[in-house]
């Protein structure tokens, strides 16, 4: 059950970032700093601001969209012609920029988030789950299944999934390829901070939280192919379930290490992802 | 000048110590000077091959690591610490090359991170070996001749040497024939591979040398702190080192020396002012900014501002040697090796249900000249692909002579003399026209990593043997005159020239031309015409796909004709002229409606 909260969180992760890397040609190192911003919007806005914890979490969500907005519209944009490598190093420098600048705004000590649910675990027969837990399930899913909709079954999702498959016949369509792109770079930065603001009270919120969240979710989107949003979403429940297996049969020390032991080996059997299509797309 | 410059910094170099008074200076130096190797070390990649490590501390650490514990546990010298440090490092950068650069890009970029991160939390976890999060102290300091190198003046000339020496290791490489594939690779890899360059191995080879560099720098790091904790691993060490790099100037061999040193002292100097954090955070902004303002760093700025723009010699007709007695530049005639027959039989290729060969068969007869041609979209480029290794038919075989080719990676398919074109203009952009020619003579050479590292006399034997080869392949196609100009700034049919020069330095036996007179004037299409019936004189088969009618029914002996994916006509050019059906394909479907 504890690999189904964190799964249901990488997989929002990893669904973010797949999105970035299929659209934009982009490897997002700086995905892990949106999923820190989540955490601490949730604590900021119960802490300071005085909002409940599901319009916290709520503010979390809108806070993602608009950091992640405004940051395409000012480091990408202008950089859009620019080879991957280019970008990328963009993307590591507000990585390193953007954690030192929570180190110092924070302080390097943990912050514990409160919650509003019973500690007292619900039984369900012989497993016992903390509500909380069922509570990020359960978000995690639903906004998993709002994703899909959005791509699957609104204006936006089908200018996305053509810009997708060819950017330059997309654009002679009349889709806005600069929309489109800060369109999926917030929506991408949202869904990694929901999995922040949902993760921010299970564990705690501390300045490199983001680090460990970007190696987890770039396994995931290896895991289930570059660009794949069905892999990613599958890919992050693996990853979860695998690394509470690894961790409880192997040693919690490794627990980490369970997502580069899968980057190896899907990279030496499968190296197009586990769920990729024989005939790639874009 | 230069030179006097020269003897000038290496004095102040050597003599450092005697006028640094402050241990704290020479402290800085020293730092600098592991820092440079790292640099240097993953600047081969980042800068070369264009493929970035963020992995470059787990080398590192694995360096220091091997160094320390060989020292305290085997209670080896510092020397053979030194080497296994290299080599432990090294295979490290063997194993994750092998893994990771056959997809290269993002992949290579997240399998090293993820690697550093995974050796960190070994060296944390496995307590018996590397004593955890409390490292290893008492590292030895070097001993040379059994006198111990305590003092840090002698350490500084231990640094010295080893940041110096891999400075001349970085100039060997870049200046040789697999320096020059590391480019060609970054510049335009499905080029480099049409004339041979193997990725895999060449990567492999960068990310091995690279690694093993930053191994001895870990293994100077050990012996001159005298302690290793999980510490080395910080990921804080790669962002240096990529800093470094990208401001000094990725892809120059002076820039990751700039980068060390500037990057090395200023935090230094502004120890006092600020504490680590704010120096990442500047670090990170510095990089956002080095991208935008200053993308390819301070040392390729620095020299564009000092170089006063040169005279050029005066375009036009090229000197030296008069046209007819410039020597061939392919095969010395032994016309019967050359008289390779290729045999393509029923080749399909799909696009996702689509067929775009629908089962082909024809030949292409020694030493002729044969053009593919067909409305737009009738699979001749796809053939070319299909042929060369770049796609994978859905079945049929293609062999040439009796080997097959199909299935075979598009560098061994080169080494097979078939040397393809591209439709698209494709050239090595930002490397200059006799570069690009001497990346086309890569199979003409013979020199392997150790052996160019070595720099023995046949290696610089064989690079102006090569050199001189560059020059007569330049002659024939008439491109003298623009040998050292930036290919990618040249106009669009000179591009095609250079194309076509880079193809014959490869000695094709069969060489494959994709639309090569695609956007060229009259007058070039003349000239274009001119060269491939000399390129035939020198025993070579030519293949080509072309639009220009007047080109192809000029000099083709055969023609083939291809529509929709199946071959619709074959035969000598009068003879296609006058078939109803290629008339029929080419004017459209008054018969078919």
């Amino acid at each position: 059950m504890n690999g189904l909260v964190l799964g249901g969180t990488y997989a929002l992760l990893g669904i973010g970032l797949t999105l970035i890397f299929g659209l934009m040609n982009l490897v997002n190192f700086a995905h892990g700093e949106f999923y820190t911003l989540g955490a601490y919007t949730t604590f900021a806005a119960l802490a300071l601001g005085g909002v409940n914890f599901f319009g916290a979490v709520a503010a979390a969500l809108v806070i993602g969209a608009a950091a992640g907005a405004l940051c395409e519209r000012v480091l990408l944009a202008p950089l859009r012609d620019e080879s991957i490598d280019t970008t990328m190093l963009v993307m590591i420098g507000l990585w390193i920029a953007l954690q030192n600048a929570e180190l110092l705004g924070w302080g390097g000590a943990a912050k514990s988030i409160p919650h509003p649910f019973a500690t007292a675990p619900l039984t369900l027969g012989p497993v016992g789950i903390a509500p909380l837990r069922v509570f990020v399930v359960l978000t995690a899913l639903a906004l998993i299944g709002l994703s899909w909709l959005l791509i699957q079954h609104t204006r936006l999702g089908r200018a996305m999934r053509a810009t997708f498959q060819d950017r330059e016949t997309a654009a002679l369509m009349g889709v806005r390829i600069g929309r489109i792109h800060t369109a999926t770079f917030a929506f991408g930065s949202a869904l990694a901070a929901a999995a922040g603001a949902l993760l921010g009270p299970i564990f705690l919120a501390y300045p490199s939280m983001g680090d460990l969240a970007s190696l987890k979710a770039f396994s995931v989107v290896i895991l289930g192919g570059l660009g794949n949003l069905a892999g990613a979403t599958i890919g992050g429940v693996i990853l979860g379930i695998a690394e509470e297996l690894g961790a409880g049969y192997v040693s919690s020390g490794y627990r980490d290490a369970v997502g580069f032991v899968i980057i190896i080996l899907v990279l030496l059997f499968r190296p197009s992802g586990l769920f990729a299509r024989s005939e790639r797309v874009g | 000048m230069s030179r006097g410059l020269g003897v000038l910094a290496a004095l102040a170099l050597l003599t450092l110590p005697l006028w640094l008074a402050s241990p704290y200076h020479l402290h800085v130096v020293i730092m600098a000077g592991i820092f440079t190797i790292l640099a240097l070390s993953l600047n081969l990649l980042l800068g070369y091959t264009g493929q970035l490590s963020l992995g470059h501390a787990g080398f590192f650490g694995i360096g220091a690591y091997t160094s320390a514990l060989l020292a305290l546990r085997g209670d080896r010298s510092f020397w053979i610490g030194l080497a296994s440090a290299a080599l432990a490092a090294g295979l490290a950068g063997w194993g994750i090359g092998r893994l990771a650069l056959k997809l290269r890009g993002a992949y290579f970029v997240l399998v090293t991170i993820s690697f550093a991160g995974v050796i960190s939390l070994v060296s944390i976890n496995w307590m018996e070996l590397t004593n955890g999060p409390l490292g290893l102290p008492g590292v030895p300091p070097p001993e040379l001749f059994g006198v111990p190198l305590r003092t840090k003046a002698a350490y500084y000339y231990v640094v010295l040497l080893a940041a110096v020496l891999a400075y001349l290791v970085c100039h060997r490489l870049v200046h040789s024939r697999l320096g020059r594939a590391f480019l060609a690779l970054r510049e335009n890899e499905p080029l480099a591979e049409s004339v041979g360059v193997d990725p895999v191995r060449t990567l492999v080879a960068a990310a091995v040398v690279s690694a093993a560099m930053a191994g001895v720098a870990g293994s100077l790091y050990a012996h001159y702190v005298r302690f290793v904790s999980p510490e080395v691993f910080l990921f804080g060490y790669t962002v240096t080192m990529v800093i470094m790099v990208v401001a000094g100037g990725k892809g120059t061999l002076l820039g990751p020396v700039v980068g060390a040193l500037l990057f090395t002292a200023l935090p230094e100097a502004l120890r006092e002012a600020m504490d680590w954090q704010w120096q990442m955070l500047a670090y990170g902004i510095v990089l956002v900014l080095l991208v935008f303002f200053l993308p390819r760093g301070i040392v390729p700025a620095v020299e564009r501002a000092w170089r006063r723009p040169r005279g050029r010699k005066p375009d036009g007709a090229p000197r030296g040697l008069p046209r007819e007695e410039s020597r061939p530049p392919s095969r010395r005639a032994d016309a019967a090796e050359s008289g390779a027959t290729l045999t393509i039989t029923d080749l399909a290729v799909e696009f996702g249900g689509v067929a775009a060969l629908a089962g082909v068969s024809f030949q292409v007869r020694p030493l002729t000249i044969t053009s593919l041609i067909g409305p737009n979209g009738a699979g001749k480029t796809t053939a070319f692909n299909a042929i060369t290794g770049y796609l994978r038919p859905r079945r049929g075989r293609v062999l040439w002579d009796d080997v097959a080719l199909s299935g075979q990676r598009p560098c061994d398919i080169a080494r097979r003399g078939l040397v393809r074109t591209f439709q698209k203009t494709s050239v090595f952009p930002a490397l200059s026209v006799r570069d690009n020619v001497m990346i086309g003579l890569h199979l003409r050479g013979r020199g392997r990593t150790l052996g160019i590292l070595a720099g023995g006399r046949a290696i610089r034997e064989e690079e102006a043997r090569l050199g001189t080869e560059a020059d007569v392949v330049l002659e024939f196609v008439g491109l003298r005159h623009r040998r050292d100009d930036v290919a990618g700034r040249l106009p669009y049919g000179e591009q095609r020239l250079v194309e076509l020069a880079v193809a014959l330095a490869a000695r094709p036996r069969l060489l494959l031309l994709d639309e090569p007179g695609a956007g060229m004037t009259g007058g070039e299409k003349d000239r274009l015409i001119e060269l491939i019936r000399r390129v035939r004189e020198q025993h070579v088969t030519v293949f080509l796909v072309e639009h220009d009618m007047r080109l192809v029914m000029g000099i083709s002996d055969t023609v083939i004709v291809l529509n929709h994916g199946r071959v619709i006509a074959e035969g000598p050019p009068a003879a296609i002229q006058a078939h109803p059906e290629v008339i029929r394909a080419y004017l459209g479907s008054a018969a078919r409606a």
